[in-house]
């Protein structure tokens, strides 16, 4: 054996080439939009049910009804109470969820492709056939009251609520997800029924199966089980009102106990149909996306402030927030949002080398396929088209939309969509510690209670 | 039927190579047989911390450029620290296998000449922000090493948990990672699994070409872990900030692999899985005096342990729910377990064990565990079959001969006032 070099990097050889699977798509009779794309790897099939409704729909008095409701599916459909549906599933070998996030409802089926038949049947029931019983109502309260008091021990999860809080009131987005203890005791059953029958209608849905399956099999089974699901007008979409951040402040959560401070910097961002998606994913990757990102290697690998710290737009049908998030220690508090302002500053001034951009391009480039290897997640990259409403060769022409994104393009979009001088300062935290240095940044400091209550400083 | 092909290099490098075109990916993985229970005490969460030092360069990789060789060619990557095992992985496109063998022998071969204080010095914060992070400043963050202490002598390696201690942390010097470093990291202290798609003269030449010239270390250190079975049950009571109690159980189990183990996963499936599963449904779906409870074993090798966990609702005192629990435990193990019950576990496990296949890496991940646990990375065709083939009686029998109360620890998290 012949020593080698090992002072370079060696060269890649000819990329492989990589095709996303093939998809078959069909609109039911009744509405029910369906792909299907078949991938025989894995015994494994994935199926999907997105509602195009989520807690965007909450009104504040009865904030949590849509995820209430997703929960509530399993709680009894067609002719099987809650108990008898996981004794069917589990002897199928199948895994069943459901859950709501701000713009849509997953109704999802995990199963092993020789059950693929028989589970479906039970899908079809807990999606278009769900009885929505009394009893379960209470219990799925119970739980839920009971993750609401839990939550007010953790400290990022406070921390996401008070800036959801903060920056679109108590509209669409800006209450949790799982609503208030309030709200969450006041839901009755008909609320339940109601935002069922508005909002799971088959024109507002699409289903998506992926894996070891046939694409013709698999439309005839959903023909059977969700071809009778009966068709109503498409409820009307909501529109978040976010307010206005004249000038940035900080605002202080105490949590006694606290040996770290969860800091969230952040404002408005934009939503996932923007026509600059592809420039901003490439600046949030260089931002803060991805482990060598400038906020990472600045507050983690140069500081040793924070375990790691991240930024994100959250893409969503109408504008999520952005926001540049870690956990650090106590003594560090001021230091982490200082240094955070300080690289959302220098990423407006357009001081951008030209490794980190062909690096961060080439990482969204190649890292697709490693990212789509299972039926699972092909599923969830059929429901991202169907509920932003993608173009057909939009993971064909992912490559040279990232590719085509320039250095201008970058401080373009900084400019557009960063604002350092206006930003929410949210930190959940050891106030008595953390009150006095927060001072010296030169913005109001803030204090409030868990709930969002403001308190008079001190 | 997957093909395996394992053999060693010279230095005692064990490869074992999965062969997959199923997409042009490769996964490397590396399992270096050593964790936290290779520690001294005084040092504990070294292991771990020892796993970021190796991300910080190395003679020909500079600090965080392993990250942005592997980042910008569009790989992902990681490494984790067990009691047992230290692992290290990469996914990248599959013309870039060259570049992964480059760097991971890099790091097993020529990681001293780039050490240095101020690396260990950020490293060491990092490690403790994620102990904060991770254990200190959340709910029920410290369950599991309390847990450890009640069940573990404080010389029985598993004592404590991979993240150690602060005082330790604090501790750790650049003679100890050199140590470390010279006692465990070596070809013939090392698992190298290749799953995907590569042509396997191709990806051989590869291997030899950056592996065989690394030295094999000298001896390794004895090790002996002998653990002392208890004549009662350690339990405790501790107050802290959280809203609901909760109960935390550890019962000691066979090691992994053996058929008992598997048992015990089984009947974990059968207590509390979905909302049919015993403990669930009584608990959570019928006397709804529990919000939530969980059971699992863990992949440890030189002792097995089954965990426990149920939250009280509000309102609720927790002995309500260890009492609920210890009836449904003794009912079982008076009564068994049904066929159908038998079943759904089996499926359960199947479906996970498909689940984990379906990935390169998941795969990788596997083969590295087989070989570095069991000696022998084709367990992959035959992991299920203790599964089939244990009988509704031999689970209900792992849960009478270990799931008694001199055979576990209990800790008892309670909100402080």
């Amino acid at each position: 054996m012949t020593t080698i070099d090992r002072s370079t990097a060696p060269a890649p050889t000819d990329p492989r080439p990589y095709h996303f699977p093939r998809i078959t798509r069909t609109t039911l009779p009744n509405g029910l939009r369906v792909l299907v794309a078949e991938s025989h790897n894995a015994p494994l099939v994935s199926v999907r049910a997105l509602v195009r409704s989520g807690a965007d729909h909450d009104v504040a008095a009865l904030a949590g009804l849509a995820s209430m409701t997703a929960e509530m599916l399993d709680e009894g459909a067609g002719s099987r109470d809650a108990i008898r549906l996981a004794e069917d599933l589990g002897v199928l070998g199948a895994a069943l969820g459901a859950g709501a996030d701000w713009d849509a409802t997953y109704i999802s089926l995990d199963v092993l492709s020789r059950n693929t038949e028989a589970s479906l049947e039970i899908f079809g029931d807990v999606t278009a056939r769900p009885t929505l019983p009394a009893d379960g109502l209470e219990r799925v309260r119970a739980e839920r009251l009971n993750e609401i008091l839990q939550q007010r021990n953790e400290p990022a999860a406070i921390a996401g609520k008070r800036f959801a809080g903060l920056l679109y009131g108590s509209g669409p987005y800006g209450n949790s997800i799982i609503g208030s203890a309030e709200s969450a005791a006041r839901i009755a059953l008909d609320d339940v029924q109601r935002f069922y029958r508005e909002h799971y209608v088959p024109n507002n849905s699409s289903v998506v199966i992926s894996g070891d399956i046939d694409a013709a099999r698999a439309i005839d089974l959903l023909t059977r089980d969700l071809g009778d699901w009966t068709r109503r007008p498409e409820p009307p979409r909501p529109t978040p009102q976010p307010r206005k951040i004249e000038a940035s402040r900080i605002y202080v959560i105490d949590r006694p106990q606290a040996v770290q401070s969860e800091i969230r910097v952040g404002h408005l961002g934009v939503a996932r149909s923007t026509e600059d998606y592809f420039a901003l994913s490439v600046m949030n990757a260089i931002f803060g996306g991805v482990f060598n990102s400038r906020i990472n290697l600045n507050l983690r690998e140069r500081h040793g402030y924070t375990y790691g710290a991240r930024s994100q737009f959250a893409f969503r049908r109408e504008a999520g927030p952005f926001v540049v998030a870690a956990p650090v220690r106590n003594e560090v508090t001021r230091e982490s949002v200082s240094e955070m302002l300080t690289e959302l500053r220098r990423i407006r001034t357009g001081d951008i080398e030209d490794r980190e951009l062909d690096d961060t391009k080439s990482y969204l480039m190649g890292v697709f396929p490693a990212t789509v290897q299972t039926a699972s997640d092909i599923a969830s990259r059929l429901i991202d088209m169907e509920l932003y409403g993608l173009p057909e060769d939009y993971f064909d022409r992912y490559r040279e939309n990232i590719a085509s994104i320039t250095k201008d393009d970058i401080t373009r979009v900084a400019n557009k969509y960063l604002d350092p001088d206006r930003v929410l300062i949210v930190i959940v935290g050891n106030a008595q510690q953390i009150r006095e240095p927060l001072g010296t940044l030169g913005f109001p400091v803030h204090e409030m209670d868990i709930d969002g209550n403001m308190l008079p400083v001190g | 039927m997957l093909t395996i092909d394992d053999y060693h290099l010279e230095n005692g490098l064990r490869v074992v190579l999965n062969e997959d075109h199923s997409a042009p990916l490769v996964a490397i993985n590396l399992w270096y047989h050593v964790g936290s229970k290779n520690e001294k005490r005084g040092r504990t969460g070294f292991a771990h911390l020892f796993e970021h030092m190796l991300f910080s360069g190395s003679e020909h990789v500079g600090n965080n450029e392993h990250f942005r060789y592997v980042q910008s060619v569009g790989g992902v990557l990681n490494g984790t620290t067990f009691f047992d095992r230290t692992n290290y992985f990469e996914t990248l496109p599959s013309n870039y296998l060259a570049l992964g063998l480059w760097l991971e022998s890099d790091r097993m071969g020529f990681f001293l000449p780039a050490l240095t204080q101020e690396k260990l010095d950020i490293q060491r914060e990092v490690v403790k922000e994620e102990r904060r992070q991770r254990y200190d400043n959340v709910p029920y963050g410290t369950a599991f090493e309390r847990l450890l202490h009640l069940a573990y002598d404080p010389d029985y390696s598993y004592h404590w948990p991979t993240i150690g201690s602060m005082q330790d942390l604090e501790a750790a010097s650049l003679d100890d990672v050199r140590d470390f470093f010279t006692t465990w990291y070596r070809p013939d202290n090392c698992t190298l699994t290749i799953v995907g798609d590569f042509a396997p003269d191709e990806a051989k030449r590869l291997v030899a070409q950056y592996f065989s010239d690394l030295a094999p270390g000298g001896s390794f250190p004895p090790f002996t872990l002998d653990r002392q079975a208890a004549s009662h049950e350690q339990r405790e009571t501790f107050a802290s900030p959280v809203q609901l109690p909760r109960i935390y159980r550890l019962y000691h189990l066979p090691k992994m692999g053996a058929h008992e183990w598997v048992c015990a996963d089984l009947l974990t499936t059968i207590l509390a899985s979905d909302k049919a599963s015993r403990l669930d449904r009584v608990l959570v779906h019928e006397k709804q005096i529990a919000q939530d409870v969980a059971t699992y074993v863990l992949p440890t090798e030189s002792t097995g342990m089954m965990l426990l966990q149920a939250t009280a609702r509000e309102g609720v005192a927790i002995d309500a729910i260890e009492s609920v629990i210890d009836e449904e435990i003794a009912r079982l193990a008076v009564d068994g377990i049904t066929e159908d019950e038998l079943t759904r576990a089996r499926n359960r496990a199947e479906i996970e064990f498909a689940h984990q296949l379906e990935t390169f890496d998941g795969r990788a991940d596997l083969i590295g565990m087989m070989s570095t646990y069991f000696g022998d990375p084709s367990m992959i065709h035959r992991w299920l079959e203790p599964y089939q083939s244990a009988t509704a009686e031999e689970v209900a029998h792992a849960a009478r001969k270990y799931m008694i109360p001199e055979n576990r620890v209990t800790s008892l998290f309670i909100p402080e006032h």
